[in-house]
């Protein structure tokens, strides 16, 4: 039997193609080298940072001036710290005229201890910027409908979180992205809630197009590589989702009372 | 004795006079959502033997919800006048001390003076409410600090919904108010007079504060006053009550402890270093995911220690006296002994070799500021 060539597993988000489906957060690292160290490790294409941790003026502290110094890294600017669509508005304009970058992640959360995203703010907020042609990428809760209604207005992707940020609760949320995932027209990125590669491996395995996670490495034991790890993870579940899983369940043993017994059969 | 207390606050339910047992303590710390009864347990007596297992919780937590970061402030003391008799404080109206307020001009020269070490988060502090220092001088001094920082926090008398919202609306997003001890007899007692007597109506200024649009909140008690226990399960059930209302908010929690101040007030119930921490881990068991805050009122080595361990954001280089910073004398006595005097750079430099980032620029006024937002 002849083996096919690997294609190119790429997707696209926004018109912009990418090969890592693995997203990186950074506002959680001990300092800015470990940050980059992960996010090489990781293999990622897409980093986002929150306006939040950018100076006007650069200072040790600073997300955005190492990040900017890596090739072959688009950046994307979160809202976090917004309470509502006007603030996360004026977040993402910002971010873009400091990052150069597109790219947004409309993040909401008016309740700044378990921060879970604002279905309403986030809608009326990602509407706007997508009309404002922002490749708008909101973090959102697991709504098959709100992932149908941000489809509609013109959202880059979904991002659906797993559990609550911080977490490492894990994929709570999966009866909930399969219906997204079902019906989806634009990649679907399970961001916030994972702890292990394993849980990011099962996500690409649904059939989501990539995970972000930050608190997952910047929180492990070994950053780097716990970075590497999940890049792994990512591909095998990928993988996986490509080659398709055997069915679930119940083999196909003969029952000795067939139920269709009763069944004529022509030509005996 | 805890009828006085709103139902919401009364903690008397949870305490059992310290008879906590080590099963009890195991079961706190198994628990999935602690709450007023687990923190009762941590903080008894049959925990001490549990202090390096809440350490190791409370580093896990703070982790998991903060990563390796610390944000820094810097407290501002713009006045020491005061109209209210607090048997502990060093700015009491009884005691015997130059008394000042930081003008305008002054108030610029201390927010470049901080801006320029690297301050993106500062703190302004008064004393109650006078002529000298009121609603109308606070608002003018976080205009001032808005248009160069930030994140403006204040800690001041209790104010008005609307005073709040003046103050919100001019740039200010935190305001921090200690109750000092949720004991109402023992307040009585130790707020010897003037309008910080009014126990119920300082209870509820964090709740107008949120009213108003406040982002934070930060509560705390004075530790030394009154019995810890009382007062931590009363803070937790404060901040619960505060968060089920005001769901837009946040809340942070400092660990005040008494330190040596002009009056040379005694702590009736002084708490030592390993209570403090016992107390920082078990409020981060409860509230994983509220911030934690440490003064310098602590030495070097104990803030060392408890960095990252529950503590989430910490004051450096800090002055207890009005002005202080912009390299004038202050001409007035602290509010109470500073312990840890390192500089800024010396902090970062700890702070980065216990593995912890330190965040000076964690908030951006664009959040505030509308479209010409952007300090700094």
């Amino acid at each position: 039997m002849k083996r096919q060539g690997k294609l190119k597993d790429e997707w696209i988000v926004g018109g912009h193609r990418f090969s890592s489906r693995l997203l990186m957060g950074t506002g959680k690292f001990q300092d800015a080298e470990t940050m980059v160290e992960a996010v090489l490790a990781s293999g990622t294409q897409i980093v986002t940072v929150a306006l939040r941790r950018v100076g006007r003026i650069p200072q040790e502290d600073d997300m955005l001036g190492p990040l900017r110094r890596l090739e072959g890294i688009t950046l994307m600017p979160n809202t976090s710290g917004a309470r509502n669509a006007s603030e996360a508005i004026r977040a993402a304009r910002l971010g873009r005229e400091l990052s150069g970058s597109p790219f947004v992640k409309v993040e909401i959360h008016p309740n700044p201890h378990h921060l879970m995203p604002d279905p309403i703010e986030t809608f009326e907020a990602a509407r706007i910027l997508a009309a404002e042609g922002f490749v708008v990428m909101p973090y959102m809760p697991a709504d098959p409908v709100l992932a149908k209604r941000l489809e509609d207005v013109g959202c880059a992707s979904l991002m659906p979180l797993g559990s609550a940020i911080g977490s490492g609760r894990g994929l709570a949320t999966t009866e909930m992205l399969r219906l997204i995932l079902r019906d989806a027209r634009i990649p679907v990125i399970v961001d916030a809630g994972l702890r292990s590669p394993s849980e990011a491996a099962a996500a690409l395995e649904m059939g989501c197009a990539a995970v972000l996670v930050n608190s997952a490495v910047a929180a492990s034991g070994d950053p780097i590589a716990m970075a590497a790890a999940f890049a792994q993870a990512v591909e095998a579940g990928r993988n996986a989702n490509l080659a398709g899983l055997m069915p679930r369940g119940g083999g196909t043993a003969l029952a000795t009372s067939p139920l269709t017994a009763f069944l004529s059969v022509e030509g005996q | 004795m805890t009828q006085q207390l709103p139902e919401w606050l009364d903690p008397s339910p949870w305490l059992d006079g310290g008879g906590s047992s080590p099963a009890d303590v195991e079961r706190a710390l198994g628990c999935d959502e602690p709450g007023p009864r687990e923190l009762a347990a941590l903080l008894s007596p049959a925990a001490h033997a549990y202090t390096e297992i809440m350490a190791q919780r409370a580093r896990t937590l703070t982790q998991r919800h903060f990563g390796r970061t610390i944000s820094m402030y810097a407290p501002l003391y713009l006045a020491n006048y005061c109209t209210s008799g607090c048997a502990y404080c060093g700015f009491a109206s009884d005691r015997v001390q130059p008394r000042r307020r930081l003008e305008p001009t002054e108030v610029e020269k201390e927010l470049d003076s901080l801006k320029g070490m690297g301050f993106e988060d500062v703190l302004l502090l008064t004393g109650e409410r006078t002529s000298h220092a009121g609603f109308e001088y606070l608002l003018e001094c976080v205009s001032l600090a808005a248009r160069r920082f930030h994140a403006v926090g204040v800690e001041a008398f209790p104010m008005t919904t609307r005073e709040y919202a003046f103050l919100a609306n001019a740039g200010c997003s935190g305001v921090t108010l200690y109750q000092e001890t949720y004991d109402p007899f023992q307040y009585d007692r130790l707020h010897r007079w003037g309008p910080k007597k009014e126990y119920l109506d300082r209870l509820e200024a964090p709740a107008r504060a949120m009213e108003s649009g406040m982002r934070t909140v930060g509560l705390g008690v004075l530790l030394g006053l009154s019995d810890p226990v009382f007062d931590a399960v009363c803070l937790l059930r404060h901040a619960g009550h505060l968060r089920r209302i005001h769901w837009k908010s946040g809340i942070t929690i400092s660990f005040p402890r008494l330190q040596p101040q002009a009056g040379n007030f005694t702590a009736p119930v002084p708490i030592d270093e390993a209570q403090l921490a016992r107390l920082v881990f078990a409020v981060r068991i409860v509230l994983p995911d509220v911030p934690l805050l440490l003064s310098t009122r602590e030495r070097p080595e104990f803030r060392d220690g408890m960095a990252g361990l529950g503590i989430t954001k910490m004051s450096a280089g800090s002055r207890t006296t009005v002005g202080g910073y912009a390299g004038t004398e202050p001409g007035t006595d602290g509010q109470f002994q500073v312990s840890d005097q390192r500089s800024v750079p010396d902090i970062c430099e700890m702070l980065r070799g216990r593995g912890l980032q330190p965040v000076f620029k964690n908030w951006d006024s664009v959040f505030r500021d509308g479209e010409a937002g952007g300090r700094g």
